[in-house]
């Protein structure tokens, strides 16, 4: 790329909130004071399911919707009224859109010419940021000639030509296939790295937003429930929402014994498990066990938690368990091993669980 | 980096002054071309020597001649409605499911092709040289004499052959759009083919037969030439009546009244159509069709009586153009058939005049009513402003309304100040712009509804301003539509009549007047001659708009459906 990319500024989102008005429903949040900050620099994910109002947050970010209340900032400015076209963003929409008149490269050039660059700076740019995304030797191809993956990269060096103080992309995999959807997020993720641009983006998809971002806002119906790195979410969820949302879980209702400092005894499957406590844990007070189903080590034998086997399904590196335990139905995974007798349906096992990674929830928190 | 970053923060006015400018404009003169010349009509309707009176309809309601016309009116509507769509269907239903290779369905749309494009009352004089006294077919051929061919039966005939190819083209993308799978699962459940038919196929396309209905209805309502040509005395209608009415008895207010009699039942069709059967649509037929239909949705015997029954349709169009050539061409058809070129030079000298009138206006209304029908287009789809809807409402208007009318308010609101401009080519070109600009706010809003929005938020999102959005990538994109308004609005204006005809002048007149004179006249070969220059006019026009929308489409620009649509 010729120029650097100019010093990154952080994405500031402060309380914003996105009224419209519905048929029957009345006024309704499609975003409700929402607030976070992107570093300069810092890759931030929207993480929700669909109408949790990620999208109507990042096209607020973007200057394409007005906030009814908040304010955005990007580093010191104010840009809350300022119009999308005067803000400085490279913007990747879900269905790319592309010019259809425009070729692959009137495309990538489109916005160095609005800003009045000269000819020869534009092509040099635009050759530039072609190769960057491989796409040399496209410049006057149709976007209509071009493959998914291609129009997505045509999409993306559009965006990052123009120097944006800020990136923004909005569910920008959905319509690749699976594969091509892993190579091109950690395209995008190594691209974003390098230039140093603070990056908002938005999915639903919990798996490609661990695997691309610096952190994770979770979103549900208009309000942010958590955020933090992946590791946070998955290991430290804050409710039944975000543990179910983020990764494959058993929720184990049971019953707080014992709560103090930062853990609590649960009282569950007909013994006891010692957590750490999210929210407020009282004794007596139903709980909700958090338990990963790579947590659970299922062996032979009746050292353990008794339980049986009600499928198996082995899936090349790991086996899934669907096990009986009591009344309660526990998935589990374990990576597969070549030696060793396999574990059949219908086998009496012995479950343990690692300790340091169950984490408990107050029962009635959704 | 080149230069200073141009995202220049603070607040900034978020108003765009050149899109409130524009839509202020366009209502300036929505409301001075549609709205005041509608709302003169009426004015001269209710009012007398500017006292409120109901007179002039409770007159209508007892004057037993009009209230013939009136009658007459909506039977020869309903005939038509009927008749054309039926035709209509089964030139639909032949293209959509026969399996014809391409030489046929071309051939197909040829013969729908010619009637739409042609002036209105070409089938009238075709039905003339055919049937009349002295006609090819009673008198030449059948020997017959003292035959008369005026009255309703020809008049009707006439009137769906001009105008079945509505119907087609309403019915035609709708049966083809109907999933044959849904066809194909009824046959495998134990079905006959007609039965299918019957059950499935004509079920679906039921909104398709009540729209066809009602356009050909309104257009019947609203045709002024083929009544005046061929209904005669015995069979008045209401814009002929109305014509006659200011031309011959000099009466405006009696024809204010006449065509305020017509404005009832074609603004109950227009709302009809509008807001109760365009609704109706069932969405699996909206939906894409399985291309190759995967059996034979119709037995070969009844392919080949369908094929026949639209080659005959076919030859009967193709057999009045051919002898509307032959005529022109003669020197008196059915007396003296020695070859002459002599109603040509007539029309190159004494009509010369009309021909380059033609022309001029033809020329101005055109890019005028392109232009006008992108901006309104665009203007409803793309930007929120106050009144929105009331102004793509207002645009339709005169588009909807019958030409009848539309020629009588103009004659009355723009006879005297403020606005007087009676007797010039302004109003003129005014009367065609808005009248058929319309059509290209139709495709530019249906094409504007496949181009989606985050296009220009992309542009927007680059730094474009939405001056800048509208220029690079809005207007390139909806170029089809402007160019197939520019098609429609030069082809109506060569052919239209019924609002014009009150609209000529000693300054200015038209092509289609002099043909409607020439009829009046009995100078048939003229008549033949200028009909023959028109067409020949529309189809050189129609093949370079062809190429020009051939040309945006290589580049990948979303499809135009049909440039006539509408």
């Amino acid at each position: 790329m010729g120029a650097v990319a100019q010093s990154a500024i952080a994405v500031e989102v402060d309380g914003v909130s996105k009224r419209f008005s519905h048929r029957v429903k009345g006024d309704v949040y499609a975003a409700r004071n929402v607030r976070f900050t992107a570093a300069p620099g810092e890759f931030v994910t929207l993480l929700g399911p669909s109408g949790c109002g990620k999208t109507t947050t990042l096209r607020m970010i973007a200057g394409f919707e007005q906030p009814d209340e908040g304010r955005i900032r990007f580093g010191n400015d104010d840009v809350t009224h300022v119009p999308a076209n005067r803000r400085g963003i490279g913007f990747v929409f879900q269905n790319y859109a592309l010019f259809p008149h425009l070729s692959v490269f009137d495309n990538v050039a489109y916005g160095l010419e609005v800003r009045g660059e000269p000819a020869r700076d534009v092509a040099a740019r635009v050759g530039d940021v072609l190769a960057l995304v491989g796409l040399t030797g496209y410049e006057h191809q149709f976007s209509a000639q071009l493959s998914g993956g291609e129009q997505q990269r045509v999409a993306l060096a559009r965006a990052i030509v123009i120097h944006p103080r800020v990136l923004l992309f909005d569910e920008p995999l959905s319509n690749l296939d699976a594969k091509l959807r892993v190579q091109m997020r950690t395209d995008i993720r190594e691209l974003q790295r390098r230039l140093a641009i603070t990056t908002v983006y938005v999915t639903h998809d919990q798996e490609e937003a661990m695997a691309v971002s610096d952190r994770i806002v979770v979103m549900n119906q208009g309000t942010i429930v958590q955020e933090g790195t992946a590791e946070d979410l998955y290991h430290r969820p804050a409710s039944e929402f975000v543990a179910t949302f983020v990764g494959r879980v058993n929720l184990v209702p049971g019953t707080v014994v014992e709560a103090d400092g930062d853990g609590a005894t649960i009282a569950a499957l007909g013994t006891t498990f010692r957590a750490r406590a999210r929210g407020a844990l009282q004794v007596g007070d139903g709980a909700k066990l958090v338990l990963r189903p790579e947590a659970i080590e299922v062996v032979r034998g009746a050292d353990g938690l008794a339980a049986r086997v009600v499928t198996r399904t082995f899936l090349g590196e790991k086996v899934e368990y669907q096990l009986a335990c009591g009344d309660t139905s526990l998935q589990a995974i374990r990576p597969s091993s070549a030696g060793g007798e396999a574990i059949g349906v219908g086998d009496p096992v012995a479950l343990h669980f690692a300790d340091e990674t169950l984490v408990a929830l107050p029962a009635s928190d959704r | 980096m080149a230069r200073h970053p141009s995202w220049v923060t603070g607040p900034g006015p978020r108003r765009d002054p050149a899109a409130t400018l524009t839509v202020g404009i366009l209502w300036l003169l929505l409301a001075l071309f549609v709205v005041y010349p509608l709302a003169a009509l009426l004015a001269r309707v209710l009012f007398d020597q500017g006292r409120f009176t109901p007179d002039g309809i409770t007159g209508l309601l007892v004057d037993r001649n009009q209230i013939r016309a009136f009658v007459n009116s909506l039977l020869l509507g309903l005939g038509v409605g009927i008749g054309g769509t039926l035709v209509g269907l089964l030139f639909a239903f032949t293209a959509a499911r026969a399996r014809l290779n391409r030489t046929l369905l071309t051939l197909l749309d040829a013969a729908v092709l010619l009637p739409l494009v042609s002036p209105p009352f070409t089938s009238a004089i075709a039905m003339i040289f055919s049937f009349g006294p002295r006609g090819l077919i009673t008198y030449d051929l059948l020997g017959l004499k003292g035959v008369t061919v005026y009255g309703v039966t020809s008049t009707l005939a006439s009137e769906i052959l001009t105008y079945f190819p509505i119907a087609y083209l309403t019915l035609r993308p709708l049966i083809a759009g109907i999933d044959s799978n849904i066809e194909g699962m009824a046959l495998s459940l134990g079905a006959s083919r007609w039965r299918v038919f019957r059950t499935v196929t004509l079920p679906l396309a039921i909104p398709g037969l009540a729209n066809a209905f009602l356009l050909l209805f309104a257009a019947s309502l609203a045709d002024f030439a083929t009544p005046l040509i061929l209904a005669g005395n015995s069979f008045p209608v209401l814009p002929t009546q109305a014509y006659l009415q200011i031309t011959g008895l000099f009466d405006l207010r009696g024809g204010a009244v006449l065509s305020f009699a017509l404005l009832l039942p074609a603004l109950a069709v227009f709302l009809l159509q509008r807001y109760w059967v365009s609704r109706r649509y069932y969405t699996t037929v909206t939906g894409k069709g399985a291309g190759q239909a995967p059996f034979d949705s119709i037995a070969p015997g009844v392919r080949a009586v369908l094929l026949a029954a639209c080659a005959l349709v076919a030859l009967i169009v193709l057999y009045f153009y051919a002898l509307l050539l032959y005529a022109s061409l003669v020197v008196a058809l059915g007396a003296n058939h020695a070859f002459t070129l002599a109603h040509y030079r007539v029309i190159f000298t004494d009509g010369a005049k009309a021909i380059v009138d033609t022309l001029i206006i033809a020329g101005i209304a055109m890019p005028l009513g392109g232009l006008y029908g992108v901006l309104v287009g665009y203007f409803v789809t793309r930007k929120r402003f106050p009144g929105q809807r009331t102004m793509e409402m207002t645009s339709m208007l005169d588009y909807a309304l019958p030409g009848t009318i539309v020629g009588i308010a103009y004659l009355i609101a723009f006879n005297t100040p403020p606005v007087q401009i009676t007797g010039t080519a302004l109003i003129i070109i005014a009367c065609y712009i808005f009248r058929y600009g319309p059509t290209g706010i139709r495709t530019t809003v249906a094409l504007l509804q496949q181009i989606d929005r985050s296009l220009e938020e992309a542009s927007n999102g680059l730094g474009a301003g939405s001056g800048t959005t509208f220029r690079r990538v809005t207007l390139p994109l909806i170029l089809p539509a402007f160019f197939a308004a520019l098609g429609v609005v030069f082809i109506r204006s060569m052919t239209a009549i019924s609002a014009t005809i009150f609209l000529v002048s000693v300054g200015w007149t038209l092509i289609t007047v002099k043909i409607l004179q020439d009829m009046t006249e009995l100078a048939l070969g003229p008549a033949a001659a200028f009909s023959v220059l028109v067409v020949a006019i529309v189809f050189v026009m129609i093949a370079v708009i062809g190429q020009v929308l051939n040309l945006f489409r290589a580049q990948g620009a979303p499809r135009m459906t049909s440039m006539l649509g509408g």
